[in-house]
């Protein structure tokens, strides 16, 4: 059976480009495009796609605004944005609204083919350029332990590293040791990358992260 | 003149200076023409009354001295002191005397002696005259003749120095007090208008001419009182600074024009050097496949695709310098996003951390506002990197109530922060410093820049939420 697949874009060329990529692909079946967020909320809640591709700006309403209301309302749709930015910050943000897929518009048909298959699947799906220092797939890190592993959850919850210490019982100085020592394992260099990281080798999981 | 007058009586107020100056000079002109008047009348009265006493002492006397023989042959033998007119003395103000026709006295009242030397033989007879002896002492004198044998005149006189000169003394002075009065008063007012009407005319004719900003009045001379002197003085230092701030705002301007044109100067190479040339490039690959016979050229394809993809990061980071599209993902993911970014273009550790109140994690803040703190952020850590060689910043942003605070700490070489000239600064185009000073002031907060050679530097910078903007 083929995947059902929604389009919102309000840029009309390469919106254009991108369900010509889609529908060259048999398996796929572009059951809809939107102009806005709007549309592709009223869309959505009435064809119920299996993958909303989703442009994080546009008018009304934005691609990650339309994520958290596909979140909120309990819908099996899975969603990849679809942006021409690259900033970390837009990753999180999209993967916290529910997102398990991040590409960049300039992405080849083929990684876009992988991105839908992989969402499709329950997976998670990075843009190589976006995650560049993710590296080879063939990389294991170090275990993280225990207490690291509460350290890194807490700061990508957006703790600061004062409020991290107090829920843990531990110093500041102790935090910020925590985070150095994740870091190193994960061949990171900031909180965002270790996270990313950790999501992608599956030291963490995405509901783990979404769960308050 | 009577338009003048007209206008005058018009504008009551605005001519009340001189009214109060009439005023004062009308009672003034009043006290001196009294007090003339006074003198006159009074020197007058004086003068007839002394004028007829002497005539009518002289004209008694003779009349007695005629008639009666007995007192006359008497007299001549015996001492005359017996007559009353001869005995009273002092109670009389005046003199009387007998001499012959030639001069020569042959009685005389007490301290009549001297009255041979003012006598004359021209004098008019039975009228009083004001006369002068040789020392310039004044009398008024009566000559009456003696109607019997032997001939002979009374003469009676009165010394204006020695008798009244007391009573004319004090007569004369209170005229002469109120005319100094008025005199002193004429002197007053005219020191007061020229100390003080013209000076102060003048100031508000300097006043209403002064461009704010331009004109600086000149010194205003050693005319006017101090208090004059003073609001002048006051108005120099107002119209000095109105004139630095001007200067300043100009010299704002100037810079923000020049730090715009510089941006556009930047922008338009960036943008030449980087995606124009690119997709440049990208349109020749896309002719040259084109004009290829066989269209299966795979690999010229693939470097068009390589091409335009470098054009999309190009302008992409382009864009994130102009206006990062983050910014509307919050203020603590956009701090966070830039810190990682910094952390990267200068491959230092920059750390973003927050001190947030409350649960919400997130600051609630307008995007201009925000956009400041960022730049701020960027100003420090590229400081602290060119100039400092820090290789850690610590970036601290905090909130507690609606007070926000931003403490950017480097690990840097640090500087004097005392002796750091702002001035100089600014002219060698590195506007930094201030920029980040200005941007917080511009929030109604303030940047402090703590620093010490070898300490690293600190930077401290606080606002309220619903401050100015």
């Amino acid at each position: 059976m083929a995947i059902r697949i929604l389009l919102a874009d309000d840029h009309p060329l390469t919106r254009s480009g991108i369900a010509e990529f889609v529908r060259r692909e048999p398996t796929f079946e572009l059951v809809a495009e939107a102009e806005d967020g709007t549309e592709a909320w009223e869309l959505i809640q009435k064809l119920n796609p299996d993958v909303a591709l989703l442009d994080i700006r546009m008018p009304d309403m934005s691609g990650v605004e339309v994520a958290q209301k596909i979140k909120a309302a309990g819908y099996g749709t899975a969603i990849v944005m679809l942006t021409s930015y690259d900033a970390q910050q837009y990753v999180m943000a999209s993967l916290k609204a529910g997102a398990k897929g991040f590409v960049l518009k300039t992405v080849s048909p083929k990684e876009l083919t992988t991105a839908i298959n992989t969402v499709a699947r329950g997976g998670l799906y990075l843009d190589p350029e976006v995650a560049s220092f993710m590296g080879s797939d063939d990389f294991s890190p170090e275990p993280l332990s225990a207490r690291e592993r509460e350290v890194l959850l807490l700061a990508a919850k957006g703790l600061s590293s004062k409020e991290v210490a107090r829920r843990l019982f531990i110093s500041e100085r102790t935090v910020q040791t925590h985070l150095a020592s994740i870091y190193d394992k994960l061949g990171s260099r900031n909180k965002t990358e270790a996270l990313l990281l950790a999501l992608k080798y599956g030291v963490v999981t995405l509901e783990e992260l979404l769960e308050d | 003149m009577l338009e003048r007058l007209r206008n005058f009586f018009a504008r009551p107020r605005a001519n009340f200076l001189a009214f109060l100056l009439c005023a004062l000079i009308l009672p003034s002109v009043a006290v001196l023409l009294v007090a003339v008047a006074g003198m006159v009348s009074q020197e007058r009265a004086m003068e007839a009354a002394v004028s007829s006493y002497v005539q009518d002492l002289a004209e008694s006397m003779s009349y007695h001295l005629s008639t009666d023989a007995d007192v006359w042959t008497f007299s001549m033998l015996s001492d005359f002191t017996r007559f009353p007119f001869f005995s009273w003395g002092p109670s009389i103000p005046g003199w009387v005397a007998l001499i012959d026709n030639s001069g020569r006295v042959i009685i005389a009242s007490p301290g009549a002696m001297n009255i041979a030397a003012i006598w004359r033989s021209d004098l008019p007879v039975g009228k009083a005259v004001k006369i002068a002896d040789k020392q310039g002492a004044q009398f008024t004198l009566a000559v009456y003749p003696v109607k019997r044998a032997g001939g002979g005149y009374v003469v009676a006189a009165v010394s204006w120095t020695q008798l009244l000169g007391g009573l004319v003394g004090v007569v004369r002075v209170w005229p002469f007090l109120l005319m100094v009065i008025a005199l002193s008063s004429f002197v007053a007012i005219k020191l007061l208008w020229s100390r003080l009407v013209t000076p102060l005319r003048s100031l508000v004719a300097e006043i209403d001419n002064m461009t704010l900003g331009k004109d600086v009045p000149e010194s205003i001379g050693n005319n006017a009182v101090a208090e004059i002197e003073s609001v002048h003085s006051a108005l120099r230092r107002f119209a000095q600074a109105a004139v630095e701030r001007d200067n300043l705002r100009n010299r704002y301007v100037r810079d923000i024009v020049q730090a715009q044109e510089r941006e556009r100067v930047d922008m338009a190479r960036e943008i030449h050097d980087g995606p124009l040339q690119d997709i440049t490039a990208l349109v020749q690959q896309l002719h040259m496949t084109l004009d290829d016979e066989n269209h299966s050229d795979v690999a010229r394809i693939k470097l068009t695709e390589t091409i335009a993809k470098s054009v999309v990061r190009e302008l992409r980071s382009l864009c994130d310098e102009l206006a990062p599209p983050w910014m509307d993902l919050g203020l603590v993911e956009a701090l966070t996003e830039l810190a990682e970014r910094l952390s990267q273009v200068y491959d230092i550790q920059v750390s973003a951390d927050f001190d947030i109140d409350d649960d919400s994690r997130e600051i609630e803040i307008e995007n201009e506002k925000s956009l400041s703190l960022l730049r701020i952020v960027q100003e420090a850590v590229s400081n602290a990197v060119r100039h400092g060689e820090a290789s850690e910043v610590h970036i601290l942003l905090g909130r507690k109530g609606d007070k926000i605070t931003l403490n950017i700490t480097d690990n840097g070489n640090g500087f004097d922060a005392e002796k750091i000239n702002h001035e100089t600064l600014r002219v060698e185009g590195h506007r930094g410093l201030a920029s980040m000073t200005e941007r917080m002031s511009l929030m109604g907060g303030d940047l402090k820049i703590e620093s010490m050679p070898g300490h690293g530097t600190e930077i401290k910078a606080s606002f309220e939420l619903g401050g100015r903007s």
